[in-house]
């Protein structure tokens, strides 16, 4: 098995450090992939994708993007978990919504990982409430400039590595 | 001559005193249904405890937080932001800073948040006191924010060692 393997069945046993990882391969190896979804959440309004053991939904709506999410076998659904505002450039928007996909994603492995020897942590719907993609994210509480900082250094190669060994 | 003072017409009450009794038992009973009770939150934050499940199944040695925000109402979901406090050198010290969590309970039991995937890796072999401290608030249905911060309590000793036998 695959490290990436292991991440869809781990779920939640997972380390901050982990996930952040997880973020940054998904958004390297789906970046042609959350372009079409990007343009087809942008032309229709409304998509929907499955992930590990859970399925996502996404809404546009005024100019804002949110999601919900279930476990395929499940009829319980959480809605309006996260969302991401978009300007009037549409590229842009796209540029946004591959961070945001990649990030959703990441979210619902966490949550709904795919059936395997380990057991599933807590109960309920959890993120970071933070995305990765924000600066917040690195600053964690302190100053902005600090999370600047840690952003621009942390590069989580050791992890990406490992990922990207099939 | 006998001097006659009136009798004073005293105000009868028109409506009987039961009906009053009874109006005013009407009015404590739908106020009652129309605001429900206070909402109030729990925050409890578990002593922060060497996680066996971690080192089991992929082999790390870690230290675990749980927390759970329990409501008298039902929640939307709650923001926490928490750490783990450990004794160095006779002084408190930051041991470690998790991320700010947002967890949405489980539709069953909509007045429940238990947050336990919180993990700090632990160095091996060392034995430390550690405290759990968490703040933040609980999204009330009502879109209400209801504060919430607490601790562990005293600093219990965690050993890293664990894992190593």
């Amino acid at each position: 098995m695959s490290y990436f393997e292991e991440c869809l069945t781990s779920g939640g046993l997972r380390f901050q450090e982990e996930r952040r990882a997880l973020y940054k391969y998904l958004l390297e190896i789906n970046n042609d992939f959350y372009v079409s979804q990007a343009n087809l959440l942008l032309d229709k309004g409304t998509i929907t994708r499955s992930i590990a053991n859970g399925e996502a939904t996404y809404f546009l709506k005024n100019r804002k993007v949110d999601y919900s999410a279930r476990k395929l076998d499940s009829a319980e659904i959480y809605s309006e978990l996260r969302d991401i505002k978009l300007t009037r450039l549409r590229f842009y928007n796209i540029r946004k919504l591959q961070r945001f996909f990649a990030q959703c994603d990441v979210d619902v492995i966490s949550n709904f990982p795919l059936p395997g020897p380990n057991p599933q942590e807590g109960s309920g719907y959890g993120f970071n409430a933070k995305p990765f993609y924000t600066v917040a994210y690195y600053a964690n509480g302190q100053n902005l400039f600090v999370g600047l900082m840690k952003k621009i250094r942390t590069t989580d190669r050791e992890m990406l590595t490992k990922l990207r060994t099939l | 001559m006998p001097l006659t003072i009136p009798k004073p017409i005293l105000l009868l009450p028109k409506v009987p005193s039961v009906l009053v009794v009874g109006l005013l038992a009407a009015q404590f009973f739908f106020l009652q249904i129309g605001h429900g009770p206070e909402p109030k939150c729990t925050l409890n934050v578990e002593r922060p405890h060497y996680s066996t499940s971690l080192k089991e199944i992929r082999n790390f040695d870690a230290i675990k937080l749980n927390i759970t925000v329990d409501c008298n109402v039902p929640q939307k979901y709650s923001e926490i932001t928490s750490s783990i406090q450990k004794i160095r050198n006779n002084r408190e010290a930051l041991a470690h800073r998790f991320q700010v969590i947002r967890r949405v309970p489980e539709v069953k039991f909509p007045n429940l948040v238990v947050i336990q995937d919180l993990y700090s890796e632990c160095p091996l072999g060392v034995w430390g006191t550690y405290k759990g401290e968490a703040k933040g608030y609980a999204m009330l249905e009502s879109g209400k924010k209801f504060p919430l911060e607490g601790d562990s309590g005293k600093y219990m000793a965690v050993d890293c060692s664990i894992g190593a036998q």
